[in-house]
């Protein structure tokens, strides 16, 4: 433990693994071919689906999202934030697309502005936005894009995408990731909660409840899917980072996934470690939306079960629950060794993407 | 530590098991491919019969990264001890846990002698 200087943040070098670019329906119908651009832009109705839910309570926090669409307003937030290395990414969760063709252009639509608007003339680094309706459009779409040295990874939605991500049709996806030395990053989404979980969209009464559970199920199913497919055995060589669902539900998954498959594990033959061994070995997670804990000892404790090669941390800006760097700095200034705190803030992102920076 | 006779050596045909008391505690004695092997019947996890468990194969996967295709073989059949309280499975020739790595069941030498399985304790 150590108390390091309070206001040090800005001598260390901070990676932020989940930097939201916004992109309008307008702008990105400008990167797609007929008949998908026209679909979006002379379409009486919305294509892009909403769950109506009113997430910045008519308007008592404010939208930092609407504005966050160029390089300039990303090098403003880095300033501001205190941020050297964003990894950015297109945010939009194409699993939601009914149609399949149009989640595929849409996917390369994203990476063409990615390129176009974000990395060619900049020095950030991105993700590339992968549909998974179509596992080998979305391989040829990773062996396109992975050239680019700034795409550091492939960016997959738990918020929609079917089957589940760990569902052996999804493998060209992932042997095109591991072929390229790209990691797979998941992100679950609170607006798409209503097609994971329909019944309880439906039945939730605010937003509260939806955005407690939302995020934090997604990214449950997505884990227990990979692990129950054995995703991180045929793959070993491959990284997977989960963002935004906060870091309490890891352990919980870690150690109740050693306790299935204690007792089911010729239910899933090709593990052949404990689940916590895979999730440990490759998967990385980052912090942003970290748990508020009433007593700060509960959140030093779970830090610890996680361990510093395992967390990251993130922003998750521009979107209304973004955290400020203080909201993990200040833990790990307090509790934890400079040492460990550069591992969150640095070395473990660097590790876990693959970063030549 | 003391030799105890715990079975005739006719007694048992491959896939047997007898459960006897020696000294106040359980063991079961396996007869697998002509080979006897005595354990204690208690599961590490939770302290379950394990011993009393189904003795059934268990699965194996191999994956060909090539063509992405998982390949399942059953394999092990009469060898697998699976502890009816959850499941853990042992691999009954060893001991060994397929569960739980470097776990094992309790295990105690035995030996044939004069027609008469004993097992040591």
């Amino acid at each position: 433990m150590t108390q390091a200087t309070p206001g040090s943040v800005a001598e260390t070098t901070v990676v932020d693994t989940d930097v939201h670019i916004t992109v309008d329906e307008e702008r990105i119908a400008k990167y797609l071919d007929e008949p998908y651009r026209s679909s979006i832009t002379d379409s009486p109705h919305p294509v892009f689906p909403s769950s109506s839910w009113d997430q910045r309570m008519g308007g008592k926090i404010d939208d930092h999202f609407s504005t966050f669409t160029d390089p300039e307003d990303i090098q403003q937030f880095q300033a501001d934030f205190q941020i050297e290395y964003p990894i950015i990414n297109t945010f939009e969760p194409l699993g939601k697309f009914s149609q399949p063709d149009l989640a595929v252009n849409l996917m390369r639509a994203y990476n063409d502005l990615l390129l176009d608007v974000f990395l060619d003339d900049y020095d950030f680094l991105g993700l590339a936005a992968i549909a998974t309706q179509k596992p080998q459009e979305a391989a040829a779409e990773i062996n396109r894009v992975a050239d680019e040295d700034q795409i550091v990874g492939i960016y997959i939605g738990t918020s929609g995408e079917y089957p589940p991500v760990g569902d052996p049709s999804n493998d060209p996806i992932y042997k095109a990731a591991a072929d390229n030395d790209l990691s797979v990053v998941f992100h679950g989404n609170g607006d798409e909660f209503m097609f994971d979980f329909p019944h309880h969209n439906k039945g939730f009464n605010n937003y509260f409840e939806v955005q407690t559970l939302g995020h934090a199920w997604q990214q449950m199913a997505a884990m227990s899917s990979l692990l129950g497919e054995g995703v991180p055995a045929k793959f070993p060589d491959l990284n997977f980072v989960f963002l935004e669902a906060g870091i309490g539900w890891v352990p919980y998954m870690m150690h109740r996934m050693n306790k299935i498959y204690r007792m089911r594990r010729s239910e899933v033959p090709l593990l052949e470690q404990s689940p916590e061994e895979y999730v440990r070995d490759q998967f990385y997670v980052a912090s942003q939306p970290l748990g508020e804990p009433n007593n700060g000892d509960d959140m030093k404790r779970l830090i610890e079960t996680l361990g510093a090669d395992m967390l990251m941390f993130a922003t998750d800006y521009p979107h209304w629950d973004f955290d400020h760097l203080e909201e993990m700095d200040k833990y790990l200034q307090h509790y934890f060794t400079p040492e460990e705190r550069r591992k969150v803030l640095y070395e473990t992102p660097v590790e876990a993407f693959g970063l030549n920076i | 530590m003391g030799d105890h006779t715990i079975a005739a050596v006719d007694e048992l045909e491959d896939g047997d098991r007898k459960l006897v008391e020696v000294e106040g505690r359980e063991i079961a004695l396996f007869r697998v491919n002509g080979d006897y092997h005595a354990y204690t019947n208690w599961c590490a996890h939770q302290g379950g019969p394990a011993c009393e468990g189904s003795v059934t194969g268990t699965a194996e996967a191999t994956f060909e990264r090539d063509d992405l295709t998982v390949s399942l073989d059953w394999c092990k059949e009469g060898e697998v001890l699976n502890c009816p309280w959850h499941g853990w499975e042992y691999d009954i020739p060893t001991g060994d846990c397929l569960s739980k790595d470097g776990t094992r069941l309790p295990s105690h030498p035995v030996r044939v002698e004069n027609g008469s399985v004993v097992v040591s304790l």
